[in-house]
């Protein structure tokens, strides 16, 4: 029915005597069309490669501050900091940090603060730790061994969970993978291809200060990746 | 009106030709996983479209946005179709494959729609992973910080998870990234990729049963015989993810705390395999006597976590060119059909292995809160405290030091549950003798009878798990901040 309709109107006619593709053309005809195919062609991509650019350079994260700040600890955490005996002593302290685009805040972060008899013997003890006793940052470099106190990071260096310590083991373990550390934050058992991270610490007139660094994590060296929480 | 659609547009004509399709052999029940994922398919969009109406992705939107999500009855069954069908499409996929790979469907001339089959299964875990993230409660911080950071592992890997967390830290653009991966990228591909499988699957033609040619074999319909049965099936998939979403819903954690370390993170079950296999490799190498030293060795994790999986993965990418026989009887293919079976017994395996790992370390850690006490809590249960100093600070701290450890059995306001654990508002023991209290947060109690009620729960002793500091926050927090408790503060001091 419908296909009867088609083949008695002047277009059905038309398109039984005649297709453009019947005939090759001239010469010039082929050429031209050849042209205008690449062209087409050309066009797409062309469109596709300047949609592309910004998009691959905005998938790129602009770098994060490169400047690290110190965050103060209270006196309270400086005095339980120096009643430290054997075991590490958690250490609370307000972080500002901005996330991109939202607005900066201030929350909670903590990070393990340690005694240690001397720097001497924490070297010794530390074998992922350079025996200079200092790291790189921001400022140049920092010793891991300030008034014989040593703050470490909590996150665990293996992927990023955080350790836990325990009492009973004297150690650090991690709950995901099950890592291990020693109270000087050196890895004894579980996957974690470094000891803690060692964070910079300082004392000005009476209050301590940390600065909060983030290391690549699930490699052996310390690549700092952030300033930032 | 057929007519005047078919003579204006065409559509009938085409629609009778899709449906218009031999089976060898006939229609049946062996065919239907391919049709019901994507079935599947269809459900997680549809649920998927209208749950971006609800949710909001930044750090500080997208738990608040899925708690609001949680506490409507309608988006809250939403949501609950969408994991749940997020499991079955899954599920689905893998069953297709096992029985395309069972029956030898890969063979030529369909090696083009294995592949671009297998790259289906591919996006459809990318999609399971990034949906993974958005709540932003813990266990979608933690498992995805695992997940990225594995990622990061291998050579070049580390430019690929900047990428992907859109910083060089998890937060707000990793959520967003993973947002725009979830509801736009990976279903477009998707969707175009099924259209490739779909019209690769008409030019070959549907494979048959296992027989040598199975064209010479009396041909049923696609439409209706076979489709009825892709009907049914899909039918009964729905069922079963309507009576898992009304009854087994998906449960929202404690919005995402980087500082919360008891926390153990898991994967979603079809990870379960992968998770295992990064424990269980470490512990293989340990109990081989040459190796033992090497266990905790990067490039053993490597192995484990980046290396066999990527082997395998390219191992069934190319299955048609590695079985190259003609034949498809079952007794001529015997290699690949027990490699099949040891995989999937050792995947079984691998899963459970990482089940029971994950079951004893939650067993061990302290309790967590109830999905109730997380849906009343107000939002601000989140790390943000204003540091505001002195008195405020410390009670802000005593505060956060109770809702992180006491109020999963003290309840949120200090409340108690019945049988569970005591009130702690309106008791005269906490607001008495503080030397009193302090002993009992410190060492811990079981098997009193307070203000003539008995309780279930033994108080764990805190000493030790919380510092000092955190004692007499929390101490102090008790006595002077719940309900109308209004009894001295407790200072460090104090704390033996």
């Amino acid at each position: 029915m419908s296909k009867q309709a088609a083949a008695g109107s002047p277009e059905g006619a038309a398109r039984k005597i005649y297709s453009a593709y019947d005939d090759p053309g001239t010469p010039e005809e082929i050429s031209r069309r050849s042209f205008m195919a690449n062209a087409t062609l050309a066009i797409g991509g062309i469109v596709g490669l300047a949609l592309a650019i910004p998009i691959v350079g905005s998938l790129v994260p602009a770098g994060s501050s490169s400047k690290g700040t110190w965050s103060p600890l209270t006196a309270d955490e400086l005095t339980s900091l120096q009643a430290a005996t054997a075991k590490p002593v958690k250490l609370e302290f307000q972080l500002k940090s901005q996330d991109s685009y939202l607005p900066e805040q201030s929350s909670g972060e903590y990070v393990w603060g340690i005694k240690v008899p001397s720097s001497a013997k924490f070297l010794a003890a530390r074998t992922d730790v350079p025996k200079s006793g200092t790291l790189p940052y921001s400022d140049g470099t920092y010793t891991v061994v300030t008034m014989n106190f040593v703050i470490l990071s909590p996150i665990c260096p293996h992927l990023g969970c955080r350790p836990l310590w325990n009492d009973s083991a004297n150690k650090f373990q991690c709950p995901c993978h099950g890592s291990q550390f020693d109270i000087d934050g050196e890895h004894v058992a579980g996957p974690a291809p470094r000891g803690m991270d060692p964070l910079p610490f300082k004392e000005q007139s009476g209050v301590a200060n940390i600065m909060w660094i983030r290391y690549e994590s699930g490699i052996p060296n310390r690549v700092i990746i952030s300033y930032q929480s | 009106m057929l007519n005047w659609i078919e003579s204006r547009t065409g559509f009938v004509s085409m629609a009778k030709e899709f449906l218009t399709e031999d089976i060898p052999g006939g229609a049946s029940y062996w065919y239907v996983f391919g049709s019901a994922t994507l079935f599947a398919m269809i459900v997680q969009i549809t649920t998927g479209i209208f749950l971006t109406f609800f949710y909001a992705p930044s750090a500080a939107t997208a738990w608040e946005s899925t708690r609001a999500i949680y506490l409507n009855p309608w988006t809250h069954t939403l949501l609950s179709i969408h994991y749940w069908g997020s499991s079955a499409m899954i599920a689905l996929v893998f069953l297709h494959l096992l029985q395309v790979l069972i029956f030898g469907a890969y063979k030529s001339p369909r090696e083009l729609q294995w592949i671009v089959g297998v790259l289906l299964l591919l996006v459809t875990l990318v999609l399971g992973l990034t949906g993974y993230l958005l709540p932003w409660d813990m266990d979608a911080y933690f498992a995805s910080q695992v997940s990225l950071n594995i990622a990061g592992l291998p050579p070049g890997g580390a430019i690929l998870q900047l990428i992907a967390q859109g910083g060089p830290v998890m937060g707000t653009n990793t959520i967003n990234r993973f947002f725009g991966l979830h509801v736009w990228l990976m279903p477009a591909v998707l969707v175009l990729l099924v259209c490739a499988h779909l019209a690769i699957f008409r030019h070959n033609g549907s494979a048959g049963p296992v027989v040598d040619d199975p064209r010479k074999l009396k041909p049923g319909r696609f439409w209706p015989d076979q489709m009825f049965m892709d009907g049914a099936v899909s039918f009964f998939v729905f069922v079963i993810i309507l009576a898992l979403a009304s009854f087994a819903p998906p449960f929202l954690d404690q919005k995402a705390d980087p500082t919360n370390a008891a926390f153990v993170p898991y994967p979603a079950w079809y990870f379960l395999f992968l998770f295992g296999l990064l424990n269980f490799v470490p512990w293989l190498f340990g109990h081989i006597p040459f190796l033992a030293s090497q266990a905790n060795a990067p490039w053993v994790e490597m192995l484990a976590a980046i290396v066999v999986p990527t082997i395998g993965l390219i191992i069934v990418l190319l299955l048609p060119w590695l079985d190259r026989s003609t034949t498809r009887s079952f007794a001529s293919r015997g290699t690949v059909l027990w490699s099949t079976f040891i995989v999937i017994v050792a995947i079984v395996g691998l899963t459970i292995y990482a089940q029971l790992g994950i079951q004893s370390k939650e067993a061990a850690g302290p309790p967590s809160m109830s999905e109730e006490q997380i849906l009343a809590a107000p939002a601000q249960a989140a790390t943000t405290t204003s540091a505001s100093g002195g008195a405020s600070a410390a009670a802000a701290a005593g505060a956060k030091v109770f809702s992180q450890n006491c109020t999963s059995c003290h309840g949120t306001n200090g409340q108690g549950q019945p049988a569970v654990a005591p009130p702690l508002a309106g008791n005269p023991f906490v607001t008495g003798d503080p030397k009193a209290v302090i002993t009992v947060v410190e060492n811990g109690l079981h098997g009193q009878t307070i203000m003539g009620q008995t309780y279930g729960a033994p108080m764990p002793a805190w000493k030790g798990t919380l510092s000092k500091s955190d004692l007499a926050a929390v101490i102090t927090y008790i006595r002077g901040g719940l309900g109308s408790n209004k009894a001295s503060a407790v200072t460090e001091s104090q704390i033996k």
